[in-house]
């Protein structure tokens, strides 16, 4: 309808009067709507909804991707997640991961947006300089953080040397973490941009009047500044955790560099919970398991959105965009 | 006076800060770009010497050759190409739709939207792959123009900001006129959204050129992207992995992409900025 609509000249409207392509347009527009939504929506239904779906069956078979025959097995591979110990320690160590990783990056984002929108000359080339690591591709970033921190010849290993400390062996246990967090962190450039933005809409007659009032540059800062940007902090909070929860690739390819395999399996210290379902996956072939797994992980997800989204209707999200009411007219 | 010096102190602080940052962030960067000089004897000395003998340039030419780089760096551009055309595409529509077309639902699907941002396709990636396999598009490029033509939550939403923010008169005078809904947005709405377009494509294009996991998963090594050769290529089994290799192969593979952040900045910020993508 819309694009034989489309295809007739615009001024050789066929109607009568002015008012009739008005009301025609207004009774097709729910018709409209939806065929400009239907790339969207089928692909959601097919690319999102039908796999969720379809991981949701698997997680009840014992589905191994070769058996010809397998089938359903009840809630076996739930049991199984739960009675796991490996579930549980790489559960713990990815949310140590989220509650280092989350303040760590929102922290200084912020605190390298205060830096770079100080009125400076130059302060473009830092911005830029800053960002610059969240376009270098993952597996380049996971191959140099690798040599960073080998442990006899990483540029580390160097440093120590000066000092005459001896070699670290930064990737095999828990330290391990460290190098992914701070892999991880180098793409603070992303969480600055979001928090500049937001800096710079601060409307400046409250800072004045701060000032006015005889608040320090401190004060202002955490009695205005931060209260105001606090939707968008809250927000980049809410979103690190589950970006952060879903962490693999990271872990993959800084136990395997130049060699990373989707069987890779990483050590104890970077062995998080995607990575435990991944080597069930992948490794193990145990795709009726991993499928559990995913589900799990999906429902604390899904859970704690719900949670978030209760608690915080007054905040982010619509903030930029018009109502949706001036949207219908 | 004393206030000039004290404003100078702090400027003079504030740089050194900056610059001392900025050389931690270039770090990492340099470390590659050293690598990619050395040859594969000196990466196992010990203790570690920061720079190379002599600058072995020949690395590069070298990494060239040890798989089909270029070969692999077309099929990289194949895909972020068609992926970037296509999502853009996609993505405006739905924007579009939901910024200026309203109908029973929308708010349920502006909804559904807002939370499929919250759900990385990393969750659906075994269910994913086992449906491209019963398909038999394992080893094609076709998931690539569906998931293309499926658009993106992220771009949708970049869209959508944008177009909510463009005056209603924009077109008014057009439906008057009679003028279809389509063509409202293919003449009157992507014209004026070219920095838009553009930040869609580039930061699709960059998704597509760094990732690993589903050409990892979904095609053949022989046919796969730059991203599979540079991270799990460059070795054999009698020698190992090539750092000096890889290393030379990631400073080549990283160019493109931070050449295009370099000269598109804006786009690549607002992008990030509006959606709040990581």
């Amino acid at each position: 309808m819309t694009l034989a609509t489309a295809k007739r000249p615009a001024g050789a409207a066929a109607t009568p009067t002015a008012a009739a392509p008005q009301r025609r347009w207004r009774r097709h527009r729910p018709r409209t709507f939806y065929s400009f939504a239907a790339p969207w929506l089928i692909g959601f239904a097919l690319l999102t909804l039908f796999p969720l779906a379809y991981a949701f069956w698997l997680s009840f078979t014992n589905y191994d991707g070769l058996a010809p025959k397998w089938g359903y097995v009840g809630v076996q591979n739930y049991e199984r997640a739960l009675a796991d110990p490996k579930t549980w320690s790489s559960l713990a160590r990815t949310l140590v991961f989220v509650f280092l990783l989350v303040p760590a990056t929102v922290g200084f984002g912020l605190f390298l947006a205060v830096l770079v929108n100080q009125r400076l000359p130059g302060r473009g080339a830092f911005r830029a300089i800053f960002f610059l690591p969240v376009v270098v591709p993952v597996v380049a970033a996971g191959f140099v953080f690798r040599m960073l921190f080998d442990r006899d010849t990483g540029a580390t290993a160097a440093v120590l040397g000066w000092f005459g400390l001896g070699p670290v062996e930064w990737l095999a246990d828990d330290k391990a973490l460290i190098v992914m967090l701070l892999m991880i962190l180098w793409r603070v450039g992303s969480s600055m941009v979001i928090s500049l933005a937001a800096l710079q809409g601060v409307p400046q007659e409250l800072l004045d009047a701060a000032a006015v009032d005889g608040a320090g540059s401190w004060r202002t800062f955490f009695r205005v500044t931060v209260p105001i940007m606090s939707p968008v902090l809250f927000f980049q909070v809410v979103n690190g955790a589950i970006d952060t929860l879903q962490i693999y690739l990271p872990a993959l390819l800084l136990s395997a560099a130049g060699q990373a395999r989707l069987d890779t399996v990483p050590g104890e210290g970077l062995y998080i919970y995607m990575v435990h379902v991944y080597t069930q996956a992948f490794a193990k072939g145990d795709l009726g398991y991993a499928s559990a797994l995913l589900w799990l992980l999906t429902a604390i997800t899904l859970i704690y959105t719900a949670l978030v989204f209760r608690f915080s209707r007054r905040f982010v999200y619509y903030e930029a965009g018009p109502s949706d009411e001036e949207g219908r007219r | 006076m004393t206030g000039t010096v004290r404003m100078l102190l702090r400027r003079g602080g504030l740089y050194m800060l900056l610059v001392a940052l900025a050389a931690l962030f270039l770090l990492p960067l340099l470390w590659l770009l050293l690598i990619a000089l050395k040859g594969p004897g000196e990466l196992l000395r010990f203790p570690p010497k920061v720079l190379p003998d002599r600058a072995r340039w020949e690395n590069f030419g070298e990494a060239l050759t040890y798989v089909d780089f270029l070969g692999y760096a077309r099929n990289s551009v194949i895909l972020a190409v068609t992926y970037g055309l296509l999502v853009t595409f996609s993505s405006a529509l739905v924007g579009f739709a939901l910024a200026r077309l309203p109908a029973p639902g929308k708010r349920v699907v502006f909804g559904i939207l807002i939370s499929t941002l919250m759900i990385p396709p990393i969750i659906t990636l075994i269910p994913t792959y086992l449906i491209y396999s019963r398909l038999g598009l394992l080893n094609t490029y076709w998931p690539w123009v569906l998931s293309g033509l499926a658009g993106s939550s992220f771009l949708a939403f970049l869209f959508r900001q944008f177009f909510a923010g463009l005056p209603k008169e924009l077109e008014d005078a057009a439906i008057v006129d009679g003028c279809g809904y389509f063509r409202v947005f293919w003449q009157i709405f992507l014209p004026v959204s070219k920095p838009v377009l553009a930040t869609s494509f580039v930061l699709s294009f960059v998704w597509t050129w760094g990732d690993w996991v589903m050409p990892a998963l979904l095609l053949n090594d022989d046919r796969s992207t730059l991203a599979v050769a540079v991270g799990s290529l460059y070795a054999s089994d009698h020698t190992g992995p090539q750092y000096h290799l890889i290393a030379a192969a990631a400073v080549m593979y990283s160019m493109p992409v931070l050449v295009l952040f370099i000269a598109l900045q804006r786009l690549f910020i607002r992008g990030i900025a509006t959606t709040g993508l990581r």
